[in-house]
């Protein structure tokens, strides 16, 4: 029983560090001349 | 300038201010945007890019030059711009930790109507957000 629980806890606590741990682009930023 | 890059891939939603000039991109949460193709399709759009900032995470690697990088992706880094902050992340190549950085990828050089796009972009850093 407990060993049910810890692996739910594993495959929970991989699914929301996963995403978080990822190497990204986050954010670009621009400055433009020109514009109208 | 919303519709050309806002059509590239990676890219989420686009905001564009027209009093500052500023155009804000997020990518989407796969994280993989190209800045260069960015520049291109600013260009494209009828409008002059002046200057790009990035914030990133990845790793800390050594390019084939020898030269420190932010990877990002598998078969994306950006090069460094050698300054002080860079110097600092040094002892982080190629070992595990993720760092987000803040950065200059991109500014048109003076008097210069463009830069040319054919050489690969190098990340400014201004500021080393977080190490883990």
């Amino acid at each position: 029983m407990n060993l049910k629980r810890i692996t739910l806890l594993v495959l929970l606590g991989s699914i929301v560090v996963v995403p978080v741990a990822q190497a990204q682009v986050k954010h670009i930023e621009m400055r433009v001349e020109g514009m109208t | 300038v919303k519709q050309h890059l806002g059509r590239q891939s990676g890219v989420q939603n686009v905001e564009v201010s027209l009093l500052d000039g500023k155009v804000d991109v997020t990518p989407k949460e796969d994280g993989q945007i190209d800045p260069v193709q960015l520049l291109k399709a600013t260009y494209d759009s009828g409008v002059t890019a002046a200057e790009m900032n990035m914030t990133a995470r990845g790793k800390i690697v050594k390019d084939a030059s020898g030269r420190l990088a932010l990877q990002v992706e598998p078969n994306r880094s950006f090069a460094f711009t050698p300054n002080e902050l860079s110097k600092g992340l040094e002892p982080l190549a190629d070992t595990q930790t993720m760092v987000t950085v803040h950065g200059q990828l991109y500014k048109k050089p003076e008097g210069k109507k463009k830069r040319d796009l054919g050489v690969p972009l190098t990340l400014l850093i201004l500021e080393v957000q977080k190490k883990e």
